[in-house]
């Protein structure tokens, strides 16, 4: 339905007004102006922020410049994390723009993975989509595919292509009729508050007596708390793509349209803001 | 992607949650990007101005080429990102161009299937057109040959048709002209015998009349004019009787008589005087001519005979010149009277008639003819012999005529009907004809003399005779017949006992063509004929000798001789058309 493409699309094209401060503690030669971008909520940061670091190092020397990482309010922030799930996982409700801290030195190893180059999120993209589809269709329609429609996929995602992606991308959403929908949903649910990164179960789109499964449904499997009971007041957000889909979505629809481009549907659950 | 799921289509609450959704994207991008967009760009686009001048105040080289060369290295990642997009987008074009291709080349195909099945029933019709056309053009040249012949017929026809009407008008035109030549001499004799009779009624009213007691035996032939007229065919006879009739009235009464007399006979109406049988005279003593009295030249052209009538005052003569020329003998001369005309050719023998007003003749042209005595027009004509007319006689039966003709036939003519009433055929030429009470003598060219029976035209008796014979005469008492032979003799033949001949010859006798006549006198005692020598000889016949001979008179052979019934004038004709008329006085 014309619906569901405009929907595709307000996902493939959200953005995050980002503004990336350089950390004071870098030695500069001069003084470091703030980068301000639109940063895309499906895209991850090593493949955005090209421009950030070419901005930075007219300032800096180059003995100085290692490995450049991001931060927030001190908490590292994971580049193999899509952007968007990154901004709804730790300042869903600030002010914006987003402030970034850059840093050069100091890499945290024990919190974040190195990337040297774009070839490592790449690797990391695919191997995503991989495992989606082997929940999905037991990888079948992956492995059809070929190494040029992988890269198209990667492409797509590089350059901000949303035909060229999704020309591939929906065959990864097909599903045969008499299923009803795919095997099982790819999904991971993130918490603020927890030692585990992430929730990630199998669960199927459709209940044995053919009714579709709806978020409510996952979220009660997986994450009862997220749930508001009768009579309490709201205490978590359920955020997909930075909006609060209504519980009685179905789910299958939900990772249809709504999944990241890694064909994985990201849900972070935040407490609600007190004030 | 199949949204799936049936519930989602039919409960209301599938447009809640999309719409929901979306609504709230609509939301989250109006907060978070839209306010922010414009905003970035310009800082951006400020962002490397700035870095741009500064570079070029700095005049470093390897920052900007450093960016240059990673900015260049974006540019290409990007464009054969870009490229192998539009690879793939080509491709699915390619795609679906090779699968119209195929649809197109197999339509192709078919129509190359249709076309050559098509050009190949062309070709078929090509050579059915071929082939019709060589036969049109065999029947054409076929119809043109015939249309030529029917032209060449048709024009052929229109010149017949032409020369056929030329030749008709032709034929029209002279028998026009002949019948107005006729009508014109018609007209005038009509006219003159108008004149005439006007001149008759005038005097026959001014003279005395002699009535006789009974009318129907008058002694002598008055030869003054009649007071009734005797014009025109009988059927006015009864009328013109009433009229004329007022002069006297006993002539009245006995004109009335004969006419319921004639009625009676059962006669045709015809005029009185014809009907009535004349008695012939008698002559006692014919004289034996001395010497001419007279010598004329009585015809253009040659005469061929010559008669006294029955009352010894008539003469008529015809010839080669077609008339018929009446004098009056009186006083030893002949006088011009009448001539007769209407014979289209020469005339071979003239008879008077009982009553002297009839002539009859026969003439070359085939036919008899009858004239009136007032007449120059023949009043019948005789048609019906295929050859001349050699002779032609009354016979003694009223109204009937026979003639003997060239054609080997003996005719008998009814004269009322001018018809053929019977023939006779015969072996040979009829050269002449005499008439007995029931007996037809004719004489022939075989040498015979036959006698026919007048009733039925049937051949009695066959005579010998020395010759061909030339002519034959009869004695006043009817016994003697005298025949003239071409060998130069004559022969005299006593009809009863016909074994009784005479042979008549002459020096210097020598018969001048083959219509010769000889007559015997009125006596009965001479025999007179013409030589060829011009001389007139006279046998005696009592004693079988030559009486006389009367040379000098003619240059050319004597054709035909008469004897006047009174005796006293002998006529000769000759073929330089002299007539002499001799006596003994």
């Amino acid at each position: 339905m014309a619906d569901d493409k405009d929907v595709l699309r307000d996902v493939w094209f959200g953005r995050i007004p980002t503004c990336f401060t350089l950390n004071p503690d870098e030695v500069t030669e001069r003084e470091a102006e703030a980068y301000y971008l639109l940063l895309p909520r499906v895209s991850y940061l090593p493949v955005v922020t090209d421009k950030v670091k070419k901005h930075f190092l007219k300032v800096m020397r180059p003995e100085d410049v290692e490995e450049m990482w991001f931060e927030y309010e001190g908490t590292p922030l994971k580049w193999h994390y899509p952007i968007g799930v990154l901004f709804d996982l730790h300042a869903s409700n600030t002010v914006l723009p987003w402030n970034i801290t850059v840093h050069f030195k100091n890499f945290p190893d024990q919190d974040l993975l190195h990337c040297p180059s774009n070839s490592i999120v790449e690797a990391h993209f695919m191997s995503s989509i991989k495992e989606a589809d082997s929940l999905k269709h037991k990888s079948q329609v992956v492995n059809d595919m070929q190494k040029k429609d992988h890269k198209q996929l990667w492409m797509g995602l590089q350059n901000d292509k949303f035909d060229q992606f999704w020309a591939m991308n929906r065959k990864l959403m097909e599903y045969p009729t008499e299923d009803g929908g795919f095997r099982y949903i790819p999904f991971r649910i993130y918490q603020t508050l927890s030692d585990r990164p992430f929730i990630q179960k199998l669960f199927r789109p459709v209940s044995p007596d053919c009714n579709a499964h709806t978020l409510g449904d996952l979220l009660k499997e997986m994450y009862p708390d997220a749930l508001t009971n009768d009579g309490e007041q709201k205490r978590y957000q359920v955020l997909i793509h930075g909006i609060e889909p209504l519980l009685e979505t179905p789910l299958q629809w939900l990772s249809e349209h709504l999944s990241h481009p890694d064909n994985f549907l990201h849900i972070c659950v935040v407490p609600v803001p007190t004030d | 992607m199949d949204p799936g799921g049936a519930s989602r289509r039919s409960s209301r609450s599938a447009e809640t949650w999309r719409g929901h959704i979306i609504q709230q994207l609509k939301h989250r991008d109006r907060i978070q990007s839209a306010m922010f967009r414009d905003l970035i760009r310009f800082y951006t686009g400020l962002l490397e101005k700035t870095s741009l001048t500064k570079g070029f105040l700095s005049g470093s080289g390897r920052p900007p080429a450093e960016s240059c060369a990673r900015s260049s290295l974006q540019q290409l990642k990007k464009t054969t990102g870009e490229l192998a997009y539009k690879v793939w987008e080509l491709q699915q074009q390619i795609t679906v161009k090779e699968c119209d291709l195929q649809e197109l080349q197999t339509r192709l195909q078919k129509e190359g299937g249709r076309l050559a099945e098509a050009s190949e029933a062309k070709r078929a019709l090509r050579d059915e057109v071929e082939q019709v056309r060589q036969k049109n053009k065999t029947l054409k040249a076929a119809y043109d040959a015939l249309l030529q012949r029917q032209r060449e017929a048709e024009s052929k026809l229109r010149e017949e048709k032409e020369k056929e009407e030329r030749v008709l008008e032709d034929m029209m035109h002279q028998k026009k002209q002949a019948a107005a030549r006729m009508n014109h001499r018609n007209e005038r004799r009509s006219r003159a015998r108008q004149a005439t009779v006007q001149k008759q009624l005038q005097t026959a009213a001014r003279s005395k009349v002699i009535v006789d007691s009974s009318p129907s035996t008058p002694t002598s032939r008055s030869t003054s004019p009649k007071p009734e007229d005797q014009d025109k065919s009988g059927g006015r006879g009864a009328t013109r009787l009433f009229r004329s009739a007022s002069a006297s009235s006993p002539r009245f009464f006995s004109s009335i008589r004969e006419m319921f007399d004639r009625k009676r006979r059962g006669h045709s109406v015809r005029s009185l005087e014809e009907d009535l049988p004349f008695p012939v005279g008698i002559c006692l003593s014919a004289r034996v001519p001395v010497r001419p009295l007279q010598v004329l030249e009585a015809h253009e052209q040659g005469i061929n005979a010559v008669r006294f009538s029955f009352g010894s005052d008539l003469l008529a003569t015809g010839g080669t010149d077609r008339v018929i020329k009446l004098w009056d003998v009186r006083a030893g001369s002949l006088t011009h009277r009448a001539t007769l005309d209407g014979s289209t050719e020469g005339i071979t023998c003239v008879e008077f008639d009982h009553t002297g007003r009839r002539i009859l003749a026969a003439s070359h042209n085939k036919s008899a003819l009858l004239w009136r005595l007032d007449d120059s027009v023949p009043k019948v004509t005789l048609t019906g012999h295929s050859r001349k007319v050699t002779a032609a006689r009354f016979t003694c039966v009223p109204h009937q005529v026979v003639t003997g003709s060239t054609d080997r036939t003996v005719r008998l003519w009814d004269l009322n009907r001018a018809a053929c009433v019977q023939q006779g055929e015969v072996a040979s030429f009829c050269s002449d004809l005499v008439c007995s009470d029931s007996r037809i003598i004719s004489g022939h060219f075989d040498c015979k003399i036959r006698v026919w029976d007048s009733r039925t035209v049937s051949c009695v008796q066959e005579l010998p005779s020395q010759g061909r014979v030339t002519s034959l005469d009869l004695s006043s008492d009817r016994r003697q017949l005298l025949s003239c032979c071409r060998d130069d003799c004559l022969q005299l033949l006593d009809l009863r006992w016909t074994n009784d001949r005479m042979c008549f010859r002459a020096d210097g006798f020598k018969c001048g063509g083959d219509s010769t006549k000889a007559v015997i006198s009125p006596d009965g005692c001479y025999l007179a004929a013409g030589s060829a020598d011009g001389a007139v000889y006279i046998w005696n016949v009592s004693t079988g000798g030559l009486e006389a001979r009367l040379p000098d008179q003619h240059s050319s052979s004597i054709t035909a001789v008469s004897w006047s019934l009174s005796g006293e004038h002998f006529v000769s004709v000759d073929r330089s058309r002299r007539a002499v008329l001799w006596s003994d006085i």
